[in-house]
């Protein structure tokens, strides 16, 4: 028996009928046919589900639907900008050579956004702990912690850009 | 398999809906019951979420420091007032998981699902954390020692909810540590220790160790605390510390890590833990 | 090296940015309109009888579309051997053996009406190691052959032999000789995209799959064939190939649910998917092959090899797959890593009731490299020789053939051991720390570098077609899963062709309308490609040219009269067109068709959008600009019973290295630094393969240290991330210098070899060897876990 279910997705509102024991990553794949967010273990230990709830990173296939109510979801659809202009995390990951077979990057790239928004200025250390929980099997990681601080120095650049 | 979805506002609505539904189970972040659920290895009819009650979610620094079962294990990782108080929380909670799971964890949760693993329950027993359990009957008190009964089963019975972890100042001279040996950074303890000492120079006045993953439940070692209790911490009085650690842990051979290793584990952790202290280690 | 404008840049992959913004389509991903969703149903038992399967309640449940088992399905034989069957009749010889399946209209029905078939078992006897399935009286797992013929041993009809030299002399002239046996264990490819794919029939019985594969043509004849079986004789299959979440090997052989689909699709009428979950991809899908090995080797007096004695013996599990070819990769580090004149290598294949394996990156090599990397470590410190030191004395070189008939045209082995030696600062840390418990240690590779010619054709060709706008689509047969081989051909094809790599796009994956192409393996991918491409875009460029030279003249003419009357103060300089625009005197760069005599005239250039526009509407035939062609590399199928033939264009060559320290407490590792230095012949495109060679040191670092799919009694017993653990973003925290010897391989295009495998074949031995630095003990059996450092310090201590 279906339950409507009221949340905003990449700052749009969403207004949906749901199955109670509907995953997050049923209803963002599915009705709502955002397909950037991957289901690669289902079991929350690859990360490749991850979305930010309220700005905090979640893996959505351990989320029931029904616990972002009222909440606000960002998808990997959510960082782009208008005209398909990709945020700075996204253009990093893609100058710095940080995605290969692009299956993990969606989710990867939420977490380091997520970890830019609240630590401008991450050291190495605070990045890999930010990414522990999102699997990689193609790129040994490198390019993609290089790609999370090209992102955090252009970020910074621009707000120093913005405020002088 | 099909499931209602529940989400209460309150204790109250929630022991109603517990009430009216023998089958239904409650649910805190879900990130241990989701997955059980998907593997199969339980099938309720119906789960009744505590995320949406907030009196759960409070942290009062006291003393008595009281934290709320609900509150996200992100949160005991970044609270500062939590940081002063209870250090050693925060570095177990660092270590549970990733981002994304402590985001949605519970400390309740954690320790409710009582596996023998529960990264927050060993820093708690340190401390001699106290449980409230709350019920539609009333609230009782469970020394967290008494809580877990063997691997997955606690003392909680039908309709009740551990609502609040209660934890007494600990001595001004007391500091603890938690260790957590796994496989890759984000994994399942293969063995985690926690070391809570009270010394003077470098006598041991007051210990208490727990031990994660080394039995049937998180466990305190009550006679490896005997044996550190008015011993002196040299070379010598770790090395028999050690030995009681390894003699007292009780770890199973499974896919993971053999009972050999474990044990083994128990002494190596317990040792670095006691020298992490004693080098003035802050948590 | 001659001057590259685009090949050898650090330039964005072109497919990066979809990727970044969730816009790839992944098998996951994609839907058909009346699409079912299919499930497959796995064995109960590892070893049994199949009395009954009633499919009755499944049929009934709403939602439910079709239920197939093999007794109501045509029968699809399916492996090189033919001794697998999409669906299993009679008898399962292993958990993972489908029995039936279901379609039905969303994945929960699917997965309910799975539980819902009940199948009635008896089990029978069953073996789990070699030495069980071949000892006296032991249980068959097949009786008889895919011919029908009876079968007496478990033991494969696959040889794998080689003998070169004079391995008596060889054990003579030997002044020191070690020997050892090893193992490594089934892995999991662990791809973040599982497998899947999409069935479809048209309403002429044509097959259309989408399907994550690496073996497109391959796999359209295994498909044609098996629609042969179904009574479909003339249908045609087509594969299409989607964005693909990682291969690493797993899409090197049609699977059961691939025909599962099919059969599932034909019977409905409608396109059915099969996905399988993280679970099922665990526990159902082939691993990486195991290996246990038992190496000999020799050297003289100063440290020369004399001898090299490898044997293998692989559990093929209950089918046979790729795994059982590893054997014929296994050859080449085990004739020709070192200069080593006596060789003799064989392999031995045994049935069992475990779980068969398939391909995975690497393919053998580093199943082989492990013993004969930690052995020769043993034998230098016999011998009382620097480790390093000994890998210099034997290494190969330009020039040689190796006793397995390889030519190895350029070699860059002695550059990356050079390399990795200043970088670890060899010589002042070798057995200089092991009080700190640090330690450091090299492990050497050869790899086919030019493709590996397992197939009577190792060839693939190239379209080229350019537009009115001056693009250019490229259709090639193989497969971008991640490597970057998209990345490699649009710089390669900008390149050879002198257009801007921004106007190079390369076509989906279609055997509808690509050419040929054996499959994306043994590091070929790039290699292949750009050699067709080079010469599909000579061909486009003498064309171009020879058309051009009809119409430059005039074109350019009236460029000048147009601007001209714009410009009316504009005088245009005297040119002699009619010299100029001869073929043979005409340039295309950057996009831009300009006289070769005069290049930097800007008014003398032509677009090449506007010179084909200006062809295509002359109201002429002929005016397209379609070139294709196909490239066969310069190598030998060789002759597995002698394990000789020159199998690769090119050989790579590598080394690893690493410094580590051991916690002596609880075992773990540390890598405080890794190099990894190839002989690439020439660097296609920087980005992508620093990426193939960090991500090959991660996974040879998983192989080396953490992975391994655990069985009992032939069930896995770890089928999920929370115990087969691969690195997260924490191990990789250290320092990794990389190296590329650019040795210009004739063969090569732009002299660049094939890297997609080398990365992770010497990582384990290279390991091991510097914990042994660091504390003196020496595992043998793959991983190297923190527990079995520990058990071996304790045996040190009290031994």
């Amino acid at each position: 028996m279906s339950v409507t279910l009221s949340f905003e997705v990449n700052g749009e509102p969403a207004r949906l009928s749901v199955e109670p024991h509907a995953r997050l990553v049923d209803v963002l794949r599915g009705p709502l046919g955002l397909v950037g967010t991957k289901e690669g273990c289902s079991n929350g230990e690859c990360g490749a589900c991850t979305v930010l709830v309220d700005g905090r990173p979640v893996c959505s296939c351990l989320l029931p639907a029904l616990e972002v109510e009222g909440k606000q979801v960002t998808t990997i659809e959510g960082l782009v900008g208008p005209g398909g202009k990709l945020s700075e995390v996204q253009q990093a990951f893609v100058d710095k050579g940080g995605i290969q077979c692009g299956f993990c990057s969606p989710g990867m790239i939420l977490s380091a956004h997520a970890l830019l928004e609240q630590n401008p200025s991450p050291s190495d250390a605070d990045v890999r702990d930010a990414l522990t929980g999102n699997l990689c099997r193609c790129t040994g990681y490198a390019q993609i912690v290089e790609s999370v601080q090209l992102a955090a120095s252009t970020k910074r650049q621009k707000k120093g850009a913005d405020h002088a | 398999m099909p499931f209602d979805y529940h989400r209460p506002k309150t204790l109250e609505e929630a022991w109603r809906l517990a009430d009216s539904d023998a089958e239904a189970r409650f649910v805190a972040g879900g990130t241990d019951v989701m997955v059980r659920i998907r593997e199969g290895k339980i099938a309720p009819r119906a789960l009744i979420a505590l995320s949406g009650i907030s009196d759960l979610t409070r942290i009062d620094v006291g003393p008595p420091l009281v934290l709320g079962a609900g509150v996200r294990v992100a949160e005991l990782q970044s609270h500062a007032g939590l940081g002063r108080a209870l250090p050693v929380l925060g570095q177990a909670a660092a270590q549970l998981g990733s981002v994304q799971i402590r985001n949605v964890a519970t400390l309740g949760g954690n320790l409710c699902n009582a596996s023998p693993c529960a990264d927050l329950a060993p820093p708690l027993l340190v401390h001699e954390a106290r449980l409230r359990v709350a019920s539609a009957m009333g609230t009782r008190e469970v020394p967290l020692a008494s809580f877990f009964v063997g691997p997955r089963a606690s003392v909680l019975g039908p309709g009740e909810i551990l609502s609040a972890v209660v934890v007494d100042a600990p001595a001004p001279n007391a500091r603890a540590v938690f260790l957590k040996k796994g496989r890759v950074r984000m994994d399942i303890a293969l063995a985690s220790v926690a070391v809570l000492l009270e010394t003077e120079g470098k006598h041991c006045v007051k210990a208490r160790i727990a031990a994660g993953s080394l039995g049937p439940c998180p466990m305190r070692l009550a006679k490896t605390e005997a044996v550190l209790t008015g011993q002196a911490l040299d070379d010598r009085g770790l090395a028999l510390a050690r030995e009681a650690a390894e003699q007292e842990v009780r770890p199973i051979t499974d896919v993971r890590a053999s009972a050999d290793y474990r044990r083994h584990l128990a002494g190596a952790l317990l040792e670095r833990g006691i020298r992490a202290l004693m080098n003035g280690a802050q948590p | 090296m001659r001057e590259l404008r685009y090949v050898g840049t650090d330039t964005v992959r072109p497919d990066a940015a979809d990727k970044a913004a969730g816009r790839a389509y992944y098998i996951h991903d994609l839907s058909r309109p009346g699409m079912l969703w299919g499930k497959v149903k796995f064995a109960e038992h590892a070893s049994a009888r199949i009395k009954h399967i009633d499919t009755s309640r499944a049929e009934r449940l709403p939602g439910v579309r079709a239920v197939i088992t093999a007794y109501d399905t045509p029968e699809l034989r399916i492996g090189f051997l033919r001794d697998n069957f999409a669906l299993k009749r009679d008898r399962v010889r292993q958990f993972r053996d489908e029995v039936a399946a279901v379609a039905a209209i969303d994945p929960d029905i699917a997965a309910e009406a799975v539980e819902l078939i009940r199948v009635e078992y008896e089990p029978l006897p069953a073996v789990f190691t070699p030495e069980e399935a071949l000892a006296e009286g032991a249980p068959l797992v097949h009786e008889r052959d895919a011919d029908g013929r009876p079968v007496t041993s478990n033991l494969l009809p696959v040889q794998v032999h080689h003998e070169s030299g004079d391995m008596a002399a060889g054990e003579r002239a030997s002044k020191y000789v070690v020997e050892g046996e090893f193992s490594t264990p089934l892995i999991q490819q662990a791809c973040m995209g599982t497998a899947g794919c999409i069935a479809e029939m048209d309403t002429r019985g044509n097959l259309t799959m989408w399907a994550k594969t690496q073996i497109p043509f391959l796999a359209q004849k295994d498909f044609v064939r098996a629609l042969e079986a179904m009574g479909l004789g003339g249908s045609n299959a087509r594969v299409i190939v989607p964005a693909l979440g990682g291969a690493f090997g797993t899409g090197l052989d049609t699977h059961a649910y691939e025909y599962i689909a099919i059969l599932l699709a034909h019977r409905t009428g409608r396109p059915v998917k099969i996905v399988y979950d993280r679970r099922e991809e665990f526990a159902n899908l082939s691993p990486r092959q195991s290996a246990r090995t038992r190496v000999v080797q020799g050297c003289d007096a100063s440290g020369r090899l004399t001898f090299r004695k490898v044997e293998v013996l692989q559990d093929n599990g209950a089918y046979t797959s790729w795994g059982a070819t590893y054997p014929t990769v296994m050859l080449i580090p085990a004739t020709s890593l070192y200069k080593v004149p006596n060789v003799w290598f064989d392999a031995k294949l045994v049935y069992t009731n475990n779980t068969y394996a398939q391909a995975m990156r690497g393919y053998g090599n580093p199943e082989v490299t492990w013993p004969i990397e930690c052995l020769l470590d043993e034998l230098a410190e016999k011998v009382g020789i620097d480790p390093l030191e000994m890998r210099l004395i034997n290494k190969n070189t330009p020039g040689e053939k190796t006793p397995m008939g390889l030519d190895i045209t350029t070699c860059g082995l002695g550059e990356c051991l050079e390399f990795a030696k200043q970088s670890l600062d060899w010589e002042a840390k070798h057995g200089k720390q092991r009080g700190k418990a640090r330690g450091v240690g090299v492990a050497s590779l050869v790899h086919v570098g030019g493709s590996g010619r397992i197939y009577r054709s190792d060839g693939g060709g190239v379209i080229l077609k350019l537009d009115d706008f001056g693009n250019v689509n490229v259709s090639y047969g193989g497969v971008e899963m991640g490597q970057g081989l998209h990345a490699a051909l649009t710089l390669g094809v900008a390149e050879a062709l002198g257009v801007l790599p921004e106007k190079v796009c390369i076509n989906q994956t279609d055997t509808a309308t690509c050419p040929w192409d054996v499959g994306t393996h043994a590091s070929r991918g790039a290699f292949i490609a750009l050699n067709a491409a080079i010469r599909a875009a000579d061909k486009a460029r003498k064309k171009i040219f020879a058309l051009a030279s009809e119409i430059y003249a005039s074109e350019t003419q009236k460029s000048l009269a147009a601007h001209k009357k714009k410009n009316p103060g504009y005088e245009p300089p005297a040119y002699d067109f009619a010299a100029a625009a001869r073929a043979d005197n005409l340039e295309l760069r950057d996009g831009q068709l300009f006289p070769k005599d005069a290049p930097n005239e800007p008014w003398l250039h032509i677009e090449i959008g506007k010179l084909l526009r200006a062809l295509h509407f002359r109201g002429r035939e002929g005016q397209m600009i379609v070139e294709e062609a196909f490239y066969e590399p310069p190598s030998t199928l060789p002759d597995w019973s002698k394990g000789v033939g020159n199998m690769s264009a090119s050989y790579a060559y590598g080394v690893q290295a690493f410094e580590v320290e051991v916690d002596t407490e609880t075992g773990d590792v540390k890598i405080l630094k890794a190099v990894s230095a190839h002989d690439v012949g020439r660097v296609l495109n920087q980005q992508t393969l620093r990426g193939q060679v960090q991500g090959g040191l991660a996974q040879g670092i998983g192989y080396a240290l953490y992975e391994e799919v655990k069985t009992h009694e032939g069930r896995v017993l770890n089928p999920s991330f929370t115990d087969y653990k691969i690195p997260t973003v924490h191990e990789m925290a250290f320092p990794v210098d990389i190296f590329f010897a650019e040795t210009d391989d004739p063969a090569g295009p732009f002299g660049a070899k094939g890297v997609g495998e080398p990365g992770l074949v010497p990582t384990a031995p290279a390991l091991a060897n510097a914990i042994y630095d660091a504390v003196g003990i020496r595992i043998r059996d793959l991983p190297i876990t923190p527990e079995k450092i520990v058990m071996a310090l304790k045996a040190k201590k009290k031994g």
